[in-house]
């Protein structure tokens, strides 16, 4: 983290999709810099480069120029096999389809991300069965995904986000398949997660009430942050 | 839950689906089994204690043409030559069957211990045979399979000879390669036949190893120019000399065989594609979780490998089963006395399912390493 209490600090972040002989600017020249423990929600119309921005500090997507320094380490300069490690280890991803694997049940979808570590069986049940209570979800562990409302399955994938202990949780439209009871419901986790045990919570939302759970809100339109 | 267990749970996610996969690559690799194995007996050389002592003598022009029995003390006065005996076939129909099941031979019953060293059967028997006019002796699959047994008789219409003939059987015989066939006297079809003189062919046992090669050639060379040149060979030479009448068989065989394997191939690769292509956000989201590329290609080859491997213990185990503890020669009506699944067979058939597994894992891993993780989370259902 850098001194001054940022988790993340972004600077002249361009992203440019090339389609043929199109060139599309999804991101143009952003600097953001985002403090621990905030609950920040980025809105925008579709296709602002909301996602892609996302996507850059999480790691899963490279940006074309610029900088993108996430507790310290700049992103940009991990090659593929260390971007996967520290993913694994720093970040948790809610998405807006919840995307549990079908074949396995809560339980097991939550374990995926410590299959990974070297964590024992009996370390690896007990992260699961914490991060499953935290959302509230003890007592659907041996569930499939079939078997959960679509809350319900949303929580599960933010168990699955935290069950590595990341400093960083982002979450894209996470409440964007949901009815408003269970949208409510996650999006009071988010924030529990945010004010009570530290986590920096990113999160892309076109709702004005999902934004109202966060702390801070920032507008992207045409690919560049709006003051 | 471990890695195991997750890939063994995304094998079976679609239940039918890898069941017909497992049953295809298992029906295939029991067909290349049998067809193998079927090569493998077909092209086998004859073993036992004489057969590489063994020497066929046929008419030159064709095995059909009969030989002059004015041949023999020739034959028999050629250096290195043990024993000589006619062998005459008589082409019986036997209960008005309309195919012959098992093949009826007139020989010496004197020479047949010296020519046919390996087949065994009671002392009695032999001298029975040696004693009898219209005995004849029987091998024991054709005994069991008609239930005969010593005393029997049996009538054979001949569809060589105009004649109908009376047996008595004398002897159940065992041991030789093929215990199919019935025995009989060589003058008792001379007598019957009214046609004295004329024999099928000889087979003959040479002294030694090193005398085959002289033996054949003065044979060979005695009826040449004659009215009834002949085709001196070893018992292995004149046994291929018969398979390849059917054509190149081991050619065919192996066409077929590639034919399977190909096809078997092409169903698998499209089966791993569709299985993957299904799961493309899945595997996104394992990328962005922390799973590396290696990790992924691994769960991929391990289900497809996993796939190929049940396949190839249930039909290439399931062939060794049926083939090893079945009545071979009962289900193939005699054809095939032995039919047996050797080591380097069922290795063949284990090696073309790694293979399998192998290159059908190759698509869907390349089409998963060029996949973004954001390509593959906007991937629809």
């Amino acid at each position: 983290m850098a001194p001054n209490g940022n988790i993340v600090s972004i600077r002249n972040l361009s992203k440019i999709y090339a389609q043929g002989e199109i060139q599309v600017t999804a991101l143009d020249n952003i600097s953001l810099d985002i403090v621990a423990g905030e609950f920040l929600t980025l809105m925008g119309p579709s296709g602002s480069g909301k996602s892609t921005l996302l996507h850059i500090l999480a790691g899963i997507d490279r940006p074309t120029s610029g900088e993108c320094h996430v507790q310290g380490v700049d992103v940009t300069k991990l090659n593929e096999s260390q971007l996967a490690d520290w993913r694994n280890q720093n970040v948790g991803f809610v998405f807006q389809t919840f995307n549990l694997l079908p074949v396995l049940t809560a339980f097991e979808n939550v374990e995926l991300p410590l299959l990974l570590t070297r964590l024992s069986r009996g370390q690896r049940r007990k992260q699961v069965e914490t991060a499953l209570e935290l959302v509230g979800l003890a007592d659907r562990m041996r569930h499939l995904p079939k078997q959960l409302s679509g809350g319900q399955e949303q929580r599960v994938a933010i168990a699955r986000a935290l069950v590595t202990d990341p400093k960083l949780i982002v979450a894209d439209e996470p409440t964007g398949n949901l009815d408003s009871h269970s949208a409510q419901e996650v999006l009071s986790v988010l924030q529990s997660l945010s004010k009570q045990a530290g986590k920096t919570v990113i999160m892309v939302t076109h709702d004005p009430k999902a934004a109202a759970f966060g702390s801070r809100t920032i507008h992207l339109e045409k690919g560049e942050l709006l003051k | 839950m471990t890695i195991p267990t997750f890939i063994l749970k995304n094998a079976l996610r679609n239940k039918r689906r890898a069941t017909l996969s497992v049953l295809s690559v298992a029906v295939s690799l029991f067909l290349l089994v049998l067809l193998l194995v079927a090569l493998r007996e077909i092209t086998l050389p004859v073993e036992g204690a004489g057969a590489e002592l063994r020497v066929a003598v046929r008419n030159k022009i064709s095995i059909a043409n009969l030989l002059p029995a004015k041949q023999l003390p020739i034959i028999e006065k050629i250096p290195g030559v043990e024993a000589v005996t006619p062998f005459t076939w008589f082409g019986g129909k036997y209960k008005g069957e309309q195919g012959m099941t098992f093949a009826q031979f007139a020989l010496d019953p004197k020479k047949l211990r010296a020519v046919f060293t390996e087949a065994k059967m009671a002392p009695e028997s032999y001298a029975a045979f040696e004693a009898e006019r219209d005995a004849c002796i029987i091998g024991k699959i054709t005994a069991d399979k008609y239930k005969l047994k010593l005393g029997d008789k049996i009538t054979l219409e001949s569809t060589v000879y105009p004649v109908t003939m009376e047996f008595k059987i004398v002897g159940i015989y065992a041991g030789t390669p093929d215990d199919r066939n019935m025995l009989f006297r060589q003058d008792y079809l001379d007598e019957s036949s009214g046609l004295k003189g004329q024999v099928g062919m000889w087979w003959l046992k040479v002294k030694s190893a090193q005398d085959m090669p002289k033996v054949i050639s003065a044979i060979n060379n005695a009826f040449a120019n004659t009215s009834a040149e002949v085709r001196a060979e070893s018992e292995r030479a004149f046994q291929l000399s018969f398979i390849s009448m059917w054509g190149n068989i081991k050619l065919l065989v192996m066409l077929i065989c590639s034919a399977v394997i190909f096809t078997l191939l092409l169903v698998s690769a499209s089966t791993m594609s569709m299985a993957i292509r299904e799961r493309f956000r899945e595997l996104a989201i394992l990328k962005a979780i922390g799973f590396r590329r290696r990790e992924l290609f691994a769960f991929i080859l391990a289900e497809s490998f996993g796939l190929a491997a049940a396949g190839a213990v249930i039909g290439v185990g399931g062939a060794y089963l049926l083939f090893t503890y079945g009545n071979v020669a009962k289900m193939t009506n005699g054809m095939f006395p032995s039919f047996e699944v050797t080591s380097r067979i069922v290795g063949t058939g284990a090696l073309v399912a790694a293979v399998l597994g192998i290159v059908a894992s190759i698509m869907p891993s390349i089409a998963v390493a060029k996949m973004s993780v954001t390509d593959g989370l906007k991937t629809l259902d």
